[in-house]
């Protein structure tokens, strides 16, 4: 019986002591590239033969707002381990391995990541009296950001909803409350998908997520939407305001497990043209029962903790 | 032996087994794991890349993120596009020189620049300044932002002066590590007097410009030289020395800037700056080209010296 133990004990050890790549698979899939993910799988569509969009959209399981995310949001592809480029221009950016023998302390964190948030060339383009205003916002973000403290991020921040529901004459996009710096609320909206046209803007109270109405152009869903407040920034980092003459014009396309999402900005109070998002692309939770877990009570607990004044 | 102390023998070998292959699995690409040290020096094989790359780590230009990033591990890439100096110091223009404060805005993507010059004396048409390029086209604004909206000031053309426009971007320390990065195999790197010297050709509508910079012990630009092939584009060769580095954010970024710039065309001193602020925090900066400037020129836009930089391992 002793024997039998024995063996028991150095069993287990050497289970554990395969090599770490395999223990590690046990744990998250290391990525080291930001660039979109590619598209697996066919498309399912609906009755109506239109795309179905339903599921649960969660990115890699990072809700889409990590840091590497955020600089591909920004326009920042990092391609490889040695490449990495512009998206609006094309343009490649030097790229370095990391430094072995430099770790970061919280600070260097906080300051690196607002620098790589911010090195993309795609900026919306205001008028000129509101560039000063533009460069204060972003740089005291912390302070002046209307969606902290738990208020709704809005539209089109929001960017891709975390649940679509699809149904044949309208869709339900539910955005979760986020929890940490930049707290917010959740956000749900409901797209009717039966032709009615906008209800004109003067007879419109401007909402955080306005009126939406949506269309498809091909397999393209574009949901158009007007009738904003003006109290919302439209992306999360940059410190970019927008008027209540805010349009947005959003489009869905889904390729397998992928849904790629653009918005184009237009508000003709303070911008000197219409702004396109970079693309963003998040990956279908493949999990046949996936669910979004409740929403935690939002409640911002870290502004007074942070280094830096702008978002990072 | 009891059976209960058996158990806990078990549990604990267990125990220590996982905490130690997780740690080796955790630490594989953290710093100072010895296996990235050693994933590091077999990627820089060259000595233009480590020349390059300390250039980079010297200027603060380097930087990666774990923040929020899960189990993502990204590489570590050029953080510096957008930029703002403020300085002041002795400006020389059309053989007249005069203190003067100088404010200027930069962005490497796209290459772009707008410098306000505000002269202290003089007469009033030549107080006030401000000159700005983007790519080819290069213009004289009125007041910040001119030209873009009816009735908010003049934006002139100013298209010949935008190579040497586009030359101060690419001669500022950031811009020539951007640079001989990207021109790539074309850089020639040597060891001088403690230092390092590094040449290489600028491209795009800077081409025919060869470009010599000095590093100090410390891979800190001190001296740059810019020599164009044709005789005829004499006012693109300079020569800037810059010293005094430090971080001169308000906002501490960790990149470093000189503190002293003193330009000469020809021997003869054309800006000697001593920089009170840099902003170098990505700053909100961009620089449309009014309508009527774009009208005026049908060159194409290609602009930049560095505006694909390649990798440096």
């Amino acid at each position: 019986m002793r024997s039998y133990r024995n063996y028991l004990v150095v069993a287990a050890a050497l289970v554990c002591l395969l090599p770490a790549a395999v223990c590690a698979q046990f744990t998250a899939v290391k990525r080291t590239i930001n660039a979109p993910p590619t598209p697996s799988g066919t498309t399912p569509r609906t009755p109506d033969g239109h795309p179905d969009l339903t599921g649960v959209w969660n990115g890699l399981g990072d809700n889409l707002n990590g840091v590497p995310n955020q600089m591909a949001n920004d326009g920042i592809s990092v391609d490889s381990e040695n490449s990495s480029h512009d998206i609006a221009t094309g343009t490649k950016i030097a790229t370095f391995q990391r430094d072995a023998t430099r770790g970061l302390n919280n600070e260097q964190a906080e300051r690196a990541a607002s620098l790589l948030r911010r090195v993309g060339s795609n900026r919306p383009v205001y008028k000129p009296q509101y560039w000063q205003t533009v460069k204060e916002f972003d740089q005291n973000a912390n302070e002046e950001d209307p969606s902290n403290n738990c208020m709704p991020a809005g539209i089109p921040r929001g960017a891709i909803p975390s649940y679509i529901g699809q149904m044949p004459n309208y869709f339900i996009f539910v955005y979760p409350g986020q929890g940490g710096l930049i707290a917010t609320q959740t956000m749900y909206r409901m797209i009717p998908m039966d032709g009615r046209k906008h209800t004109p803007l003067e007879d419109l109270d401007g909402t955080y997520t306005g009126e939406a109405i949506g269309h498809w152009e091909g397999d393209t869903l574009v949901v158009d939407t007007w009738g904003f407040n003006s109290s919302t920034w439209f992306d999360q980092v940059g410190g970019y305001f927008h008027s209540e003459n805010m349009h947005v014009i959003e489009r869905f396309h889904r390729d397998g497990n992928t849904l790629t999402w653009t918005a184009t900005v237009e508000d003709p109070d303070v911008l000197l043209e219409p702004w396109t998002t970079t693309p963003r692309v998040a990956l279908l939770n493949p999990k046949p029962d996936a669910m979004l877990p409740e929403s935690l009570p939002c409640s911002e607990r870290d502004l007074t903790h942070t280094v830096t004044k702008e978002h990072h | 032996m009891s059976k209960k102390i058996r158990i806990v023998q078990i549990s604990m070998i267990v125990a220590a087994a996982f905490v130690f292959h997780n740690a080796s699995a955790q630490n594989a690409g953290k710093p100072g794991s010895g296996a990235e040290t050693k994933i590091a020096a077999a990627g820089d094989t060259t000595d233009r890349a480590k020349a390059l790359r300390a250039a980079a780590d010297a200027l603060g230009m380097i930087r990666w993120s774990d923040i929020g990033a899960g189990a993502t591990r990204l590489p570590g890439i050029d953080v510096v596009n957008t930029m703002e100096i403020f300085a002041s110091g002795t400006v020389s223009n059309g053989g007249q020189s005069s203190t003067a404060d100088y404010h200027v805005a930069l962005a490497y993507i796209p290459p772009s620049m707008r410098v306000e010059i505000t002269r202290k004396g003089g007469d009033a048409a030549s107080q006030h300044t401000i000159q700005t390029v983007r790519e080819n086209y290069a213009w004289n604004e009125s007041e910040i932002g001119a030209g873009l909206i009816p009735g908010k000031g003049t934006a002139t053309p100013a298209m010949p002066a935008a190579k040497a426009r586009l030359l101060q971007l690419w001669i500022l320390p950031y811009g020539v590590v951007k640079a001989a990065i990207a021109a790539g195999d074309k850089t020639k790197v040597s060891a001088e007097n403690g230092g390092t010297v590094i040449t290489f050709p600028l491209s795009g509508s800077l081409a025919g410009i060869t470009v010599t910079a000095t590093l100090d012990s410390k891979s800190l630009v001190t001296k740059v030289e810019t020599r164009p092939d044709n005789p005829a584009l004499a006012n693109l060769a300079t020569e800037t020395e810059y010293s005094d580095y430090a971080d001169h954010g308000e906002v501490l970024t960790d990149i470093k800037s000189p503190g002293h710039i003193v330009e000469k065309q020809a021997g003869k001193t054309m800006l000697d700056l001593q920089v009170k602020m840099i902003d170098a925090n990505n700053p909100y900066l961009v620089f449309p080209v009014p309508p009527n400037v774009k009208s005026a020129s049908t060159s194409a836009s290609t602009g930049g010296a560095g505006e694909n930089q390649a990798s440096a391992r």
